[in-house]
């Protein structure tokens, strides 16, 4: 809250520094209601008693023109599955140097997905939220530098997005809130759109450290029985995780086709390597969207212990590890119904239906309806 | 109310969405003011009103204007000439406002607002029903 109060502060006073700026604020906000089908089954944080805060979001978006092509933004966010608690999404001051390169220095998004710049703005999109199996990376903001290269070259118009930077915001693992550091995270995007054809690729990686708690024993272990190869598996300590996504959009009249492609790599780590995609039909009757989503997820981790010899001391820290990278495997698929109709100028309401099946693990299937209200301000 | 009352309001009703639908088949006319020379190609329209092209061939700063929202004019330009409907080009807006990658236009609340500050401002572009344009302002195409 602290840093929510300094960096407001801040803001209002680059803002009210230009006397004749003028501050523009809008927002979107989502409220959303999810259960799942049967008392047993838990998706995306919903379970079988209606839940109306775990996907609602209200933001909030100040922005003022400070002339001269530079313009500072604020866009502070509060999600009711972490209590309403407000963050920064985004917090930049941007720069035109010319008509087509933007530069943005603050907090932003990283362009991980095709849906990463307006991940939050259920509006801008056909389902309540992007589908969760591609949209999985732990973080979404960095703070850093940012560049915006857009041009047209033949009939496409283009768009190059380059990201310097980092990211120290808390996440979790398993039961377990961590402090992370990713620093060096450096990424590129680039957009080719014409007429009803976009394509997209992206490319990300950074350095990750970081300090998980409930890993510590195991690490000792390995270090203390003379394998400080598998320990350093284990500890994520200046490994490098790369993001790759590969995305296209067809808006063709009244028919809209989409779908990505994504790698995630962590090596180095115990954490799973993700590999998602999902593809998605719709057709618009007048205003309303009817849309049918089919995503699959491939996550796994090799055992790091191929070079230890399997004999009786070493079982306590053998069988501990290879169960640790074994249950990191998760082999899924989903199936997401769904409607959304623009009932108002800048509202819609939206349907979804999510079958969930877990080809590992047939005790975590899922059936999940949802329901949302989406508007902009 | 009596039944005849209720009938004569229906056949208004009916009347007054006949004289809608038909104004909403009046022509759409780009405009820019007078003194503004640049080349601007059928092609380039959509692409002006939807901030991908910021500067005019002559190297102006393009400012666009909208007509505010549910008028009938507006919904005509953007499915004529931008070929979406009135809730996708909110979305469009919204996906560049909230990412800091540009911001909607400038709207006004009628055609005379509109041609009075194209008139004023030499970058400015915008569009109105085909019968309300004056002289004070250049036509560069009618939809």
């Amino acid at each position: 809250m602290k840093n929510i109060h300094k960096a407001l502060v801040l803001t209002s006073a680059i803002i009210t520094g230009n006397v004749q700026a003028e501050v523009t604020f809008n927002g979107f906000a989502s409220i959303v209601g999810g259960v799942t089908t049967s008392s047993s089954e838990q998706l995306y944080g919903y379970n079988d008693s209606f839940d109306f805060s775990e996907g609602s979001l209200v933001a909030l978006q100040a922005s003022s023109d400070l002339g001269e092509g530079l313009s500072v933004t604020a866009q502070i966010l509060a999600r009711g599955a972490d209590d309403w608690d407000t963050g920064f999404e985004w917090a930049y001051i941007a720069y035109d140097a010319s008509d087509n390169l933007r530069i943005l220095a603050g907090r932003q998004r990283v362009p991980f997905y095709m849906f990463s710049d307006f991940l939050d703005v259920s509006y801008a999109y056909p389902w309540i939220t992007p589908p969760q199996g591609v949209y999985s990376v732990a973080f979404d903001t960095f703070d850093g530098l940012g560049a915006i290269y857009s041009s047209s070259v033949g009939s496409f118009d283009t768009s190059l997005h380059v990201i310097y930077g980092g990211n120290t915001s808390e996440f979790d693992i398993g039961d377990e809130t961590v402090k992370p550091d990713f620093n060096d995270l450096a990424g590129v995007a680039i957009t080719l759109t014409r007429d009803w054809l976009t394509l997209r690729a992206g490319y990300v990686q950074t350095e990750m450290n970081i300090d998980v708690q409930a890993s510590k024993p195991l690490i000792q272990g390995w270090q203390g029985a003379g394998f400080p190869d598998v320990a350093a598996d284990i500890e994520v300590s200046k490994d490098t995780g790369s993001f790759l996504e590969l995305g296209f959009q067809i808006d063709y009249e009244n028919i809209l086709v989409i779908g990505e492609y994504t790698e995630l790599n962590l090596d180095g780590t115990t954490l799973p390597n993700q590999d998602s995609f999902y593809v998605l039909a719709g057709y618009r009757f007048d205003n309303i969207l009817a849309h049918v989503t089919y995503g699959v997820d491939d996550d796994s981790r090799g055992r790091i212990t191929a070079g230890v010899p399997v004999v009786a001391p070493l079982l306590p820290l053998l069988i501990p590890t290879n169960g640790l990278t074994d249950s990191q495997s998760n082999e899924a698929s989903y199936i997401t119904l769904g409607l959304r109709w623009d009932f108002h100028d800048s509202a819609a309401l939206k349907f979804e239906y999510t079958s969930y099946s877990d080809d590992l693990n047939s005790v975590n299937d899922a059936g999940l309806f949802r329901t949302a209200l989406v508007t902009v301000f | 109310m009596n039944i005849m009352t209720v009938i004569k309001c229906k056949l208004l009703l009916c009347m007054s969405t006949l004289l809608l639908s038909t104004s909403s088949l009046a022509g759409v006319s780009v405009i820019v003011n007078s003194g503004n020379g640049a080349a601007i190609g059928e092609s380039d329209i959509p692409r002006i009103f939807l901030g991908k092209v910021k500067s005019f061939s002559t190297g102006d700063k393009i400012t666009i204007i909208n007509l505010k929202y549910k008028q009938a004019t507006r919904n005509e330009f953007e499915k004529k000439v931008l070929k979406k409907s009135a809730s996708q080009v909110k979305a469009y807006w919204s996906k560049l406002m909230f990412s800091g990658k540009g911001k909607p236009p400038k709207e006004l609340a009628s055609d005379k607002d509109i041609i009075a500050f194209v008139a004023a401002n030499s970058g400015a572009i915008a569009y109105v029903a085909e019968g309300s344009v004056n002289d004070s302002v250049k036509v560069i195409k009618t939809f």
